[in-house]
């Protein structure tokens, strides 16, 4: 005869299986909970406006003797060489995108768990801070890495595609590398910049106006300072300068200020190392109230 | 409604004085005093020759004048009605014996006194700073007192501006970023009238050293053509009335909901 | 005499979801209370008669007054939201005082107001600590003290005795029992039966957002017909009342309860019910040791008018 079984709570007889990957969770909820907010998505997809008209350069760029007739002298300004990615992913507005997507769907992540108390909820959990962090930076490392490195791999291929060989890869065998790497830096350099912003505050608000804030000031400070001192070393006080001389380094490409870009690397590494440092002393389970 | 709007004025005031955001903005503003020493010991150093007076016309005002005021109006107008809705204390002010309109009122006026004293301060010390080692001139003050004035009147515009955006959008701060940083700035590139359709475009026609030839510190300026002083104290302060009441008109009528 | 509250055919939708339907209401000087699960409409209501909503239909009125926008009815209304909701920033006196100012008071008599009501919520000694070191009590504690303190005529409190600990809870309903005695109009919302019971006997039992029931907790009972009354016996002789009380008409049901010996009837006609058991008790040699009425309270009326 079989048991008869009550309806009421019964203990889970299954095993608990331990997985590696406990940050997976945060950030996929991160990524979801972002595209929830109104105007994101929108936005998102308007960053990739760049990297369509890149797209459409490297076509056309292939294709030049049929575009002959629109565009004099198009065969300099459309060549496709490691400038050519090193000026997508350096693009000033891809710069602002990114800005302006985090300041919308990033500035929440910490200073919302604050705001409504959550950490706690996180902590209650077998989770430890570092998958924490990694859990919401894995949600700015997506986003940059959705407007930097897969469009700059893309474009990669595109050019190998549209060219019919090797070629290009065979003369420019580190340009993926480059690539890579420095669409890593872009990701980190994000992720810190607005990790920290969040964790200094519960409003995710504040931390949106702080983000744009802090980039656009940093751009002032550096316009002030040069015409003070008309050194080129002014340009380490801005975000978007060190980003764009790491490029040119990274790139092989000219530099865009006469200092050697690996100042630039290392303003950015150090505020990068910072910012860990401050958001792993901030994200606390208990708010300490004096 | 004129002790109203009092009443509200003397809890904001009090309660912002007490924030956290308002320390940290006086903070932020210090960068011009920081600015201003660095320059100082720089010229110390017998590297600048420009007075204290030019330097601090043509650098730090580009500070206030483009970066903070907008800043400030900003976090502290969009908040105007956000913070109350995050923070769901509307209810303690609603169900008060004070007119809606006197709320909104009392609040902006609250938030431009705190917002002038960061600023005035910030422009006080900085001017100091670089023209500590000049005798004392009424003229210099006088022009402290001016740039002043024409940052308070700033304030005051977009201020207006944005807690009008605050009562009428659920999410201002996008559109206040997108006007104060972005069409603030592209506008003033614009010939013709076009650039009287932006609060900058009045506030630097009230500066000197935007309505004359600026010498080799002119490439640090767009083109402008300037209003004649009178209309543009007029506009900012029909852009600053026109939108408050527009606020006050807004948060009288509309109902708020908290984010369930 | 005229209502001090008054709500005629008041609905209310947020979109697609309903707050209140057809919600018409009288409210007298006395203590009121709202009962119903979460999302009845217990706060939409409220919301509507602190003017924090407009009604998409109807109107809501105190003495005789429009809500909406009337800023003097505010004067005499004191409300405590149910949202943990404070200006964290700054201490307990300074939120009292500061909410007290805006109702035009002198200075002088906005530290007397707060340091008396503080007294009362017992939050005196801790007054000059932030809120936000609060515990959940004292938060609730400030709240309630906010909506007292300036002394007004009529209270609304949304779910006051929340995040309260029994002697708290203690304290507040003895204050709201204080207020109701000078005459005061409280209206109370809790989906904690036992609290609304220890309040009072005046409730309006909402669900869904219309209201299934108003008045003395007895009364309504008495109203529901569809339900029978149940009165449990205990009794070592339990079987034997249950024979002989059988064959009366009024007894639709029995049931029995071997294990503490008791016998549930189930009767429409509890005066006949027990005035026979009254004669049987005093002609027989039958012992009673317990007489109760497991359905006589306001968890049982409300999971009947609800349908469960």
């Amino acid at each position: 005869m079989a048991t008869i079984r009550e309806k009421g709570y019964h203990h889970w007889e299954g095993q608990l299986l331990e997985k590696g990957r406990a940050f997976w969770p945060i950030t996929r909820t991160g990524i979801k909970l972002a595209f929830q907010r109104k105007y994101f998505k929108f936005i998102f997809s308007g960053a990739f406006l760049p990297a369509v008209v890149y797209a459409a350069g490297i076509y056309i760029s292939e294709r030049l003797e049929d575009f002959k007739f629109m565009a004099q002298g198009a065969e300099r300004t459309l060549q496709v060489d490691p400038g050519f990615f090193k000026s997508y992913l350096s693009l000033d507005f891809l710069f602002f995108m990114i800005i302006l997507l985090m300041a919308l769907g990033g500035a929440g992540l910490i200073s919302d768990d604050f705001r409504h108390k959550a950490v706690q909820l996180y902590f209650a959990r077998p989770i430890t801070k570092l998958d924490y962090i990694l859990g919401k930076a894995g949600v700015v490392v997506f986003f940059v890495g959705m407007l930097t490195l897969i469009p700059g791999l893309i474009l990669l291929i595109i050019k190998l595609l549209f060219s019919g060989s090797f070629k290009f890869f065979l003369q420019y065998p580190w340009l993926i590398v480059s690539i890579i790497f420095y669409s890593i830096l872009l990701m980190v350099f994000f992720t810190s910049f607005v990790l920290l912003l969040s964790s200094l505050s519960k409003n995710r608000r504040y931390v949106g106006v702080v983000i744009f804030a802090l980039y656009i000031l940093s751009d002032i400070a550096q316009g002030i300072i040069y015409v003070i001192f008309r050194s080129p070393y002014s340009a380490l006080f801005s975000i978007k300068s060190n980003l764009k001389q790491v490029a040119a380094g990274f790139f092989m490409d000219k530099l865009p200020y006469a200092y050697p870009w690996y100042l630039s690397l290392i303003v950015l590494l150090v505020f990068c190392f910072l910012s860990y440092v401050v958001i792993k002393r901030k994200v606390r389970g208990v708010e300490v109230i004096r | 409604m004129k002790s109203e709007i009092l009443r509200v004025f003397s809890f904001y005031f009090f309660l912002g004085k007490k924030s956290t955001r308002t320390k940290i903005f006086f903070v932020l503003s210090l960068v011009s005093v920081l600015l201003a020493v660095v320059i100082r010991v720089y010229r110390l150093a017998g590297h600048w020759t420009e007075s204290g007076q030019v330097v601090f016309q043509n650098f730090l005002m580009v500070f206030f004048l483009q970066f903070l005021i907008i800043i400030l109006a900003l976090f502290y107008g969009t908040s105007t009605v956000a913070e109350e809705l995050e923070g769901r204390t509307l209810p303690y002010l609603s169900s008060r014996p004070i007119a809606r309109a006197a709320i909104i009122t009392g609040k902006y006026l609250a938030y431009l006194s705190l917002t002038f004293m960061i600023m005035v301060s910030a422009v006080l010390a900085s001017f100091l700073v670089l023209n500590l080692d000049q005798d004392f001139r009424l003229a210099d003050l006088l022009t402290v007192i001016r740039y002043s004035l024409v940052l308070l009147l700033g304030l005051a515009a977009y201020l207006a501006f944005f807690t009008f955006l605050s009562t009428w959008l659920k999410k201002p701060i996008l559109v206040g970023l997108a006007f104060g940083f972005g069409w603030e700035s592209v506008i003033q590139y614009f010939p013709g009238t076009t650039q009287k359709f932006s609060v900058a475009h009045y506030l630097k026609s009230l500066l000197p050293q935007y309505t004359t030839s600026a010498g080799k510190l002119g490439f640090l300026f767009i083109r402008l053509e300037p209003s004649r002083p009178a209309i543009a104290v007029m506009t900012l302060l029909l852009i600053a009335s026109v939108f408050l009441a527009l606020a006050s008109l807004i948060f009288s009528y509309k109902e708020y909901l908290f984010e369930d | 005499m005229r209502a001090v509250i008054e709500a005629r055919d008041l609905s209310r939708w947020y979109g697609n979801v309903l707050g209140i339907s057809e919600v018409t209401l009288e409210i007298q000087p006395g203590i009121t209370a709202l009962l119903g699960p979460n999302g009845a409409g217990k706060s939409t209501f409220m919301k509507i008669i602190t003017g924090q909503l407009k009604p998409n239909i109807g109107e809501a009125m105190i003495y005789g007054e429009r809500v909406w926008n009337n800023r003097r009815i505010f004067r005499q209304l004191g409300f405590c939201p149910e949202a943990d909701a404070f200006y964290e920033e700054l201490t307990g006196f300074e939120f009292l005082t500061g909410l007290l100012s805006l109702y035009g008071f002198r200075q002088s008599e906005c530290r007397e107001r707060a340091e008396h009501v503080l007294k009362v919520v017992e939050l005196y000694d801790v007054r000059h600590r932030q809120v936000r070191s609060y515990s959940r009590g004292m938060r609730q504690r400030i709240k309630v003290a906010q909506a007292i303190a300036h002394d007004p005529e009529i209270l609304i409190l949304d779910e006051p005795l929340s995040g309260l600990d029994p002697l708290s809870k203690r304290r507040v309903i003895k204050l709201i029992k204080e207020f109701k005695a000078h005459g005061k109009t409280i209206v109370v919302s809790s989906h904690v039966l036992p609290e609304v019971e220890a309040m009072t006997s005046e409730i309006v039992l909402i669900h869904q957002g219309k209201i299934l029931a108003r008045g003395d907790i007895y009364f309504i009972r008495e109203l529901i017909d569809t339900h029978p009354h149940m009165i449990r016996i205990k009794s070592p002789a339990f079987r034997e009342l249950a024979r002989i009380l059988a064959p009366e008409d009024y007894i639709l049901n029995i049931s029995f309860n071997q294990e503490d010996q008791s016998v549930i009837f189930e009767t429409h006609h509890r005066d006949r019910f027990f005035n026979r058991l009254n004669d049987l008790v005093l002609e027989s040699d039958l012992k009673v040791d317990e007489i109760t009425s497991p359905d006589d309270n306001l968890q049982a009326i409300f999971d009947y008018l609800v349908g469960k």
